[in-house]
This record gives structure tokens, C-alpha cells and sequence, in this order.
């Protein structure tokens, strides 16, 4: 009941208002995980270029300096990606389907569950005792309770997707025929990828990995823990991608005031994904002797299917902006772009988030050609790659959708959008002048992974001061994260109360009353999945035990 | 507004075979490498057991180095150690058909050739093989640029780069750089 | 009969035919990237290495080692080891088998005149030019196996270890090594020890010099380091015997570190630091 005193600028607040959404507390819990995860994670990144470059840094060793990677990377990669994604996926299924979170109990064991591995994990990094880096490549092995921290982590996230795929049939029963409406069919695609995503680094945990951190083995099949990894690593970029890409159909045409192009076009784009993400791993794997060239060629030809549907939602969400944009008044060719609302955060964020998705797709099309990618395979090329993608594109978008869903959760709006702008250009700005020269480094040769550079070599001495470039790009990512953490908090204290406990996703320019099954479900692309990974992975694997390969002695660290 | 749902598609469906056609074109690229240059990823599906590497003949410490074998191929052979390549420096020519074989005793490892097409992983329990021909001359910097434990930073190799008329390997087919790197 | 422009297209048709054109392409693409990857290319390049057809697709689909476009290299070599001693897990099994009470029992009889019966060596604190020995409780198992294998091989020579290693079998190698390296923890542990030196050798051990291409000695020589399985302990270890272990890898004289990790290492540094580097390791209680 509306007793409680408020400011009378604002009507009286609707009961369900004040009820409030049932899954606030549980998003709120996974996201502000997520975001101290990253917090912690952009310091170290700091540190971590500062200790590349001539300059001289505090504690550099090279224990220290690989005891960071390890934790920054597993931050980043599994604790802020994981946990936002999940808690973004409860507020999915509750808004957009309207109707109480399935199951919410077992969500909330996953939290927990969640919170045990991370902890466990991040533990053992900091003892020392797993400097493995994020990729954690045996015969490397660190102290089993490293592996064991991201297993729990790992089936925590398996729980959410039940959650999902239920909430969604449960959905679908009763409203017998008509559309899952995108944003859900978007988190469900996701759910039902990472699945299938998971099942590699979990065989490689559970059969090898695991196994030899506790000593009951002592040698390793380096080949095959290289390829189960590999039908993760990829797939799981993807995984991340997924809420953002969500973003982009579902929020961002109605931020700009218009509407989405097409709704087919995003169901198909988010199945493409699902099909065409998985059976591609072996691109990580282009430089390793393990696996033939034909399987190479069929896995980079498949990689280039998986480029589609980014061009295709670049196509589909211009289109969007452009109709927005006439909306509002915008003529000419490119007069419409002047129009849109850039004052909006989530205008804003998609705009750069597209800038940035030119450059870091860019260099993805060169990852995947082979020939292209023996120039730049292990150098700065990659870090630069992945950090602008992911750190650029995807998390700008992480850091909208934030803001956009913030006032549903706590009830407040944010009394001013400029922080909220500012921080998003800051990052931008971070991203594009710590990433850019880090890929001219990459083509010159300048290599990954290194604790410290010989800067009296004279070739790494010219290195020098674009790594201090890059430098000053992670301080300022660090300053626009403490920026973004800020905005966030600060609403608690500062927001106007008043905001209503539902959120508005966006309409197409064609709503539709009912889409083909194959479009509003999963069964069709679960059994072409299936076969797809039957023809890219199956010899792949099936290699190493028809001609087992002689094996690898344990190092163990700690 | 009146944009009829045809249309829509039919947009969409230009811009797909848009798509389509730079990703033929990058197709045809990497086809043109691989039949015309005979470009390949360095694959090579051969074991070694990495536990009696040193015991081996092919990878025995006497065996390392640039050798001409035999049948007139210029062949290098190296160990990607924790954390040292063994030998620390070989010998090139330029312009001349080469191969790399690399392996390793103990963890991942890989390595570049700088400002070359040499890129590949170092994985035990394989012999790691390039074929390359060097175009320009000089000291190339190799180092191993996957992690293989604290030492990694450290571990480095030189790739020096000789014209032809300057490759001169001694009985046996061998050739080394002399003074430590 | 006309159809009216109203009447909706029949949902299962539509489904049907989304199905289909999903399969196909998908089969499509699969084909098309399988014959180019496993046909077309090895047949363009099998020419190069002087290939028949079915043996360039071998090599194209990894059943076969080499390059569809390259002669494969032969390797006409002999094996000349430096250390027979190889790791294995049943290397590893006869390690973990090692009796620690038959251990000691060989080391009261045959170690302890020289190494000590703590197992701290008896040499320290000589005047220089005699025999030096090291200490070996808290050792590594795994390093005092290979030593003494190395000894009884002839890949590491010394009078008096020569020969004494010939009387010992692998059991009691074993058993040795298990013993000594269950031995005084206060030997061993890195904790234990104050490790002081200059900043220029401090910096040796922690960070390793990027110019010389050399790794930090605590790359390897730390407990999890993941480092060579047969890298011993050497905090704590007796300054004249890390020194002239340097020097004699760095002249060549030692030569059982497999691939020249050590001999790679002791090369680079100056005899200066090889001193000064063996003090600090030795470090101070």
C-alpha cells in the first residue's frame, strides 16, 4: 500500500510498483559479483601494462606478474562474464515473459554455488599456487582446488540454463503458438549454447585435468585437453556476446525512439550463432601440429558462416537507427544519424559499441584465415583483438544494459544521464587508444604473455613507447570501470524514487503473430548442432584415442 | 510509416549476398595461398615421446641445429625447453626452401620468427614443422611466445638469416652460428 | 478453387520448409568446406612433394605425418644421451616405493662420512681446494635419483660418487632418495632461510635479465614453480658447492642437465656472479 512519504512530483506509485520486481534482489546479487570481479580485474590490467613497459613498476616479478594474468583473466573471462549473465537472464525471463521467475530457490543455490568456486578459485591464485593463466594449458597444473573453484562455477551456470530453458517452456505452454518474444528467445538460445559450449573444458577438467592435479595421474594427453578446450574457447565469446547482441534487437531501438527492422532477422541471427559457434574451435588451434590440415580448412570455412550473422545484425540494427532517426527528423543520407538520441545511454553505447565492433570484427576476419593468422597468431595481435571485442564491444553494452535495467531493480531513477555518458565515452576512449597500438605491436612482432621486455634490444626498444600508449588507455578503462561502479551505487542514495519495476523492450516495424517453430524453439538446432560437431569434432578427437599419442609428464605448480 | 515486411526481407536478403561475397572473396584468398603458394598451417601428425626425447636419435643434442640432410633438404632442429630453445642461434639461408622441425621435452611452448610466415605451437608429443623461404637477411629474433611457466619472458632464440652464397655448412652437412648468439 | 487473399498459409508447411532449407544449407556448407579441405587442396599441392593422390589426402586428413606440398625430412642421427635417467610414472612409482628406513640405513653406511648424518655436509667451512659436498636433506627425490643414476652411468663424473653410485641398485637409489628427502625440513624450506644479496643479484633470482635471455633462478628453483622435475632444492644449499656446480656447467665439465638448461645458464653469467649468486642461495638460518 502507497503509505510511505514521497516526493509529490510523481504520481502515486502503482501496487505492483511497490511490489517490486521478484527477481530484484537476485540480479542485483549477481551483478554487483560481476562487477567487483571487474573492478579488481581492470587494477590488475593496470598494473600489468605498467609492468610491460619501460617504466619501471612495483613487485615486478615474474611470479607476481603471472599470479595477475591468472586472476585478471579468470575474473574477466569466468566471474564478471558468468555471473552478469546469469543475472541478466533472471531479469529476461521475468520482464519480457511477465510472469515470476520458475524455480527461483534453485537460482538462488547456483548463487551461492557460484560464490564457492569463485572464491576457492581466487584463492588459490593469489596463494601462488595456480599461475596458469586463464587458458590453464597442461602439463602446467595448478592445485586441484584452482580447477575444482571454476567446475562449481561452471555447473552453477548450468543450473541458470535449466532455469531459462524452463521459464521458457513453461512460457510457451501457455501461450500456445504465439512468438517467444526476442529478448527471452535470445537468453535461451544462449542457455541452450552454453550446454553444448561447456561440455569441452568440462571433459578436459573432469577426465584430465582434475585427475592429475590430484595425483592420481602423472602424464596428460597434451593434444586432446588442447582440442576440448579448443570447442570452448570459442563458442564461449559467443556466450559473452549473446546480452549484448540482445541489447542491440531488443533495447536499442527503443532507446532511440523507433523499431527493430525485423524480428525474423534476430531470431535467425541468434540460431546462427547457436549452430555456427561451436563446430569452429579448431581456429584456435590453426598453429598446433595435432590436427590436420583438413580439418583446419573445414573449421575455418565454418568461422567464416559464424561472421554472418554479425554482418547481418550490423545490417538490421543500422536499419533500426536509420528509422528511429527519420522519426525524429533526420533527412539526407546520413542525416539521420545526427538525430538519434545520443543523449541516451543506450544510443550511445550501441553507437560505440559498433565503432568498435568495425575494428575488433576487422581483425577476427584476419584471425581466421590461416595464412593471415600465422603473422599475428600468439603476438599482441590477439590480446588486442579479444580485449577490443570483448572488453570494447561486449562490456560497453554489459555497462548500458546496467544502467538501462538499474531503475526496475531499486525503484529510483538516475537523477542525471551525464556520468552515465561520460563513463561510457571513457571507456570508449580507454578501449580505442589501449587496444590500437597494441595491434600495430602485434604485426610487429611483438609477442603475448611476457612478464617483462628487453628494452635495449633495439627492435623492442621502438616498441616502447606505444606500450606506454597503451598504457595510458588501461588507466583510463580503470578510471571509467571505478566511474561506472559509482553511477551504479550511487543510485541507491541518490536516485529519485519512482521508477516502475518493469522495463519496455522494443517493438519491430512487423510484430509477429506467429513465427515458424523453428523460430520460436530449439529442437531443429540442437539436433543440426549435434551433427555438426559429429563432422568438425568428431575425428578430431576420436584421433587421440584410435592413435593415442605418447603423453606428457605432470608439472605441477603448488 | 510504411515499410511492407517484403521489402524488409528482401533488403535483408541483398545484404546477406553482400555478406556472402566478402566471404567468398576471403575464401578465395586462403584458396589462391594454399594452390599457388602451397601455403598450409603447420600441421604434422608425428609422434615423439617427449619423456625419452633426449634419448632419441633425430633430437639428441649432437643432432640439433641446421643440417643439409642428405637428400639436399636444409632442415633445422630444435628443443623448446623450459626455458631456452636449444640451439640458442641457427643458420638460414635466404631464398632457399626451408623446414623447421621443433619439439619439446616437457610443456607447451611455441615460437615466431619475426617479420617472417614462421609461427607455430610447440606441443610434447609432436614434432612441430614449418616449411618456409626466407626473403630478407639478418638477425631474427624467435622467441617462444606461448606461456610455459616464469621463465617464459626470458626465452628466446636468433634466427640468423644468411645470404645463399654465404651458406657454407661444414662436413656432415652442418652449420652453426659460432659465437653464442 | 481461388484462394483468398486472406487465408493465412497453412504453419506446418512453413515450418517444413524453414526445416528443410536449414538442412540443406548447413549440409551444403559442411560439403563444400570437407571436399575443398580434403580433396581439392591436397590435389593442388601433392605435386610439390611428389605425391600420389591417395597419399596427399592422407596427409591432408592427418592420417599420415608432413605436408601435403613438402618431401617430408628424414633424420639419419644416432642417439647420443647425455642422461639415461628419463620420467615416467613408473620412474615415478619406483620413487614413491623408496624406504625411507632402508634409506637410512645405506646413508648411515655409505653417505653420512661425507654428507653428513643430518645430512648437512660435512665440507662447509673448509679452506678452499679440497673436496666439496653437498648437503642433501630436504633434497628433492626426483634430483637425487637422476644424480646418482647420472653417477652410475658416467653422465656425471666424480671420483668418489663414481664409484659409489656402482654399488647401488635401483631400489636402493630409491630408498636414498626418499630418505633424504624426507630429511630436515629446515634444510629445505625456502621460508626458512633469509635470502639477502645486492639488488643487481636479488634481481637475478626473482626476475631473471631479459638482455642475457635468462630466466629468474626461482623460475625453476622454487617449490611450485612447475619448473624440470629433476630441479633440486638449492636455497640453502652450501655456497662452495653451488659455486663449483656453476663453474663446471659453465665450462662444459658437467654436462648431464638435459638440453643444457644449466650449462645455458651458468655460460651467461659472469664467475663474479656465479659467487655471488651461490651466497645468496646458501642464505643464512
Amino acid at each position: 500500500m502507497a503509505t510511505a512519504a514521497r516526493p509529490a512530483t510523481t504520481a502515486a506509485p502503482r501496487e505492483t510498483d511497490l511490489a517490486g520486481l521478484q527477481t530484484s534482489r537476485l540480479v542485483q546479487s549477481h551483478i554487483w559479483i560481476a562487477i567487483a570481479a571487474f573492478a579488481v580485474a581492470c587494477l590488475l590490467g593496470v598494473w600489468q601494462m605498467w609492468a610491460r613497459s619501460p617504466i619501471q613498476a612495483p613487485y615486478h616479478t615474474a611470479a607476481n606478474y603471472f599470479r595477475s594474468v591468472t586472476l585478471h583473466g579468470v575474473s574477466m573471462a569466468f566471474v564478471l562474464t558468468t555471473f552478469f549473465i546469469m543475472g541478466f537472464g533472471y531479469y529476461v525471463a521475468e520482464t519480457a515473459l511477465k510472469r515470476p521467475l520458475p524455480g527461483i530457490g534453485f537460482a538462488w543455490v547456483a548463487f551461492w554455488m557460484g560464490i564457492a568456486g569463485t572464491l576457492m578459485a581466487a584463492l588459490s591464485v593469489i596463494s601462488g599456487n595456480a599461475s596458469v593463466l586463464f587458458t590453464f594449458y597442461p602439463p602446467l597444473t595448478a592445485t586441484p582446488w584452482f580447477y575444482v573453484g571454476l567446475v562449481l562455477v561452471v555447473v552453477a551456470s548450468w543450473i541458470w540454463c535449466i532455469l531459462m530453458i524452463i521459464a521458457m517452456r513453461s512460457w510457451r505452454r501457455a501461450n500456445d503458438g504465439r512468438p517467444v518474444p526476442l529478448a527471452m528467445f535470445a537468453t535461451t538460445a544462449n542457455a541452450v549454447m552454453w550446454l553444448w559450449t561447456t561440455v569441452g573444458v568440462a571433459a578436459e577438467l573432469l577426465f584430465q585435468v582434475i585427475p592429475a592435479a590430484f595425483g592420481w595421474n602423472q602424464t596428460v594427453d597434451v593434444g586432446l585437453s588442447r582440442t576440448l578446450f579448443s570447442w570452448t574457447l570459442h563458442a564461449i565469446v559467443y556466450f559473452w556476446l549473446f546480452p549484448s547482441y540482445s541489447a542491440f534487437y531488443t533495447m536499442f531501438p527503443r532507446a532511440a525512439g523507433g523499431r527493430l527492422y525485423s524480428d525474423t532477422m534476430g531470431r535467425l541471427a541468434f540460431i546462427l550463432f547457436l549452430l555456427y559457434s561451436l563446430p569452429v574451435g579448431l581456429h584456435h588451434l590453426f598453429m598446433d601440429p595435432e590436427h590436420s590440415n583438413g580439418f583446419k580448412f573445414l573449421q575455418m570455412f565454418l568461422t567464416a558462416l559464424v561472421s554472418v550473422p554479425t554482418l547481418l545484425t550490423v545490417f538490421t540494427i543500422t536499419a533500426s537507427a536509420e528509422i528511429a532517426g527519420r522519426m525524429r527528423g533526420g533527412k539526407g543520407l546520413f542525416g539521420w544519424i545526427g538525430a538519434l538520441p545520443w543523449e541516451r545511454p543506450m544510443v550511445l553505447a550501441t553507437g560505440l559499441a559498433f565503432v568498435m565492433l568495425f575494428w575488433g570484427g576487422g581483425g577476427g576476419l584476419i584471425n581466421m584465415s590461416y595464412g593471415m593468422n600465422a603473422m599475428i597468431h600468439n603476438t599482441s595481435w590477439v590480446t588486442a583483438h579479444f580485449h577490443l571485442i570483448f572488453g570494447g564491444t561486449v562490456v560497453i553494452m554489459y555497462q548500458a544494459i546496467c544502467y538501462s535495467i538499474w531503475p526496475s531493480l531499486t525503484g529510483r531513477d538516475f537523477p542525471s544521464l551525464k556520468p552515465l555518458l561520460v563513463q561510457l565515452w571513457l571507456w570508449f576512449i580507454g578501449m580505442m587508444v589501449m587496444t590500437l597500438p597494441w595491434h600495430w605491436l602485434g604485426l610487429e612482432g611483438q609477442w603475448r604473455r611476457v612478464a617483462a621486455f628487453d628494452y635495449s634490444n633495439p627492435i623492442i626498444h621502438g616498441w616502447g613507447p606505444w606500450v606506454i600508449v597503451s598504457l595510458v588507455g588501461g588507466i583510463i578503462l580503470a578510471l571509467s570501470a571505478f566511474l561506472f561502479l559509482y553511477n551504479l551505487a550511487s543510485l541507491h542514495w541518490r536516485g529519485v524514487l519512482g521508477a516502475p519495476a518493469e522495463i519496455e523492450y522494443a517493438r519491430a516495424v512487423h510484430e509477429p503473430e506467429r513465427v515458424p517453430s523453428s523460430l520460436n524453439g530449439f529442437g531443429l538446432w540442437n539436433i543440426i548442432v549435434a551433427l555438426l560437431m559429429l563432422l568438425a569434432y568428431g575425428w578430431p578427437i576420436a584421433q587421440f584415442f584410435v592413435y593415442p599419442p605418447p603423453q606428457a609428464m605432470v608439472h605441477r605448480l603448488g | 510509416m510504411a515499410i511492407n515486411e517484403d521489402a524488409i526481407l528482401k533488403s535483408e536478403l541483398r545484404w546477406a549476398i553482400v555478406v556472402g561475397g566478402i566471404v567468398a572473396v576471403i575464401l578465395i584468398a586462403i584458396l589462391y595461398a594454399a594452390l599457388a603458394m602451397h601455403i598450409n598451417p603447420p600441421s604434422n601428425r608425428e609422434y615423439v615421446d617427449p619423456k625419452t626425447l633426449h634419448l632419441s636419435a633425430e633430437f639428441t643434442e649432437a643432432n640439433l641445429g641446421t643440417r643439409v640432410d642428405p637428400n639436399g633438404q636444409v632442415v633445422a632442429r630444435l628443443i623448446a625447453t623450459q626455458f631456452e630453445f636449444v640451439p640458442n642461434c641457427i643458420v638460414l639461408p635466404a631464398r632457399t626452401p626451408v623446414t623447421m622441425r621443433i619439439t619439446s621435452p616437457d610443456v607447451i611452448h611455441g615460437l615466431l620468427v619475426s617479420g617472417t610466415n614462421v609461427n607455430t605451437m610447440v606441443i610434447p608429443g609432436y614434432v612441430a614443422q614449418v616449411h618456409t623461404t626466407f626473403t630478407k637477411t639478418g638477425d631474427l629474433l624467435m622467441p617462444c611466445h606461448e606461456f610455459c611457466g616464469l621463465g617464459h619472458s626470458q626465452m628466446m632464440a636468433t634466427v640468423r638469416v644468411v645470404p645463399p652464397a654465404a651458406f657454407h655448412p661444414g662436413p656432415g652437412g652442418r652449420i652453426a652460428c659460432g659465437n653464442r648468439g | 478453387m481461388a484462394e483468398t487473399p486472406d487465408s493465412p498459409p497453412n504453419p506446418a508447411r512453413i515450418d517444413r520448409s524453414w526445416r528443410m532449407r536449414a538442412a540443406a544449407i548447413v549440409s551444403v556448407a559442411v560439403a563444400t568446406g570437407s571436399v575443398i579441405g580434403f580433396v581439392l587442396i591436397p590435389a593442388g599441392q601433392k605435386s610439390g612433394a611428389h605425391l600420389t593422390m591417395g597419399h596427399a589426402m592422407e596427409r591432408a586428413a592427418g592420417l599420415a605425418p608432413g605436408s601435403p606440398a613438402v618431401p617430408q625430412p628424414l633424420s639419419t642421427a644416432t642417439a647420443i644421451p647425455v642422461s639415461t635417467v628419463s620420467w615416467s610414472p613408473d620412474v615415478l612409482k619406483i620413487l614413491a616405493a623408496g624406504h625411507t628406513d632402508r634409506g637410512a640405513q645405506i646413508a648411515g653406511q655409505t653417505c653420512a662420512a661425507c654428507h653428513g648424518d643430518k645430512g648437512l655436509s660435512q665440507s662447509a667451512g673448509a679452506p678452499p681446494g679440497g673436496p666439496v659436498f653437498p648437503s642433501l636433506a630436504g633434497q628433492s627425490s626426483y634430483a637425487i635419483y637422476k644424480q646418482l643414476n647420472d653417477f652410475q652411468s658416467g653422465a656425471r663424473v666424480n671420483p668418489q660418487m663414481s664409484a659409489i653410485a656402482q654399488t647401488l641398485d635401483p631400489a636402493d637409489l630409491a630408498s636414498v632418495a626418499a630418505y633424504y628427502a624426507d630429511g630436515s625440513k629446515e634444510y629445505a624450506a625456502i621460508g626458512k632461510r633469509q635470502l639477502l644479496g645486492d639488488p643487481e643479484i636479488e634481481k637475478l633470482a626473482n626476475e631473471g635479465d631479459s638482455h642475457r635471455r635468462l630466466p629468474a633462478c626461482l623460475a625453476c628453483h622454487v617449490n611450485n614453480a612447475g619448473g624440470p622435475i629433476e630441479t633440486p632444492v638449492i636455497t640453502g644449499q652450501n655456497e662452495d658447492y653451488l659455486v663449483t656446480q656453476l663453474n663446471a656447467f659453465a665450462s662444459g665439465q658437467r654436462k648431464n642437465d638435459v638440453y643444457g638448461r644449466m650449462r645455458d645458464v651458468a655460460g651467461k653469467l659472469t664467475p663474479q656472479e656465479r659467487a655471488a649468486l651461490a651466497r645468496y642461495f646458501e642464505g643464512t638460518l
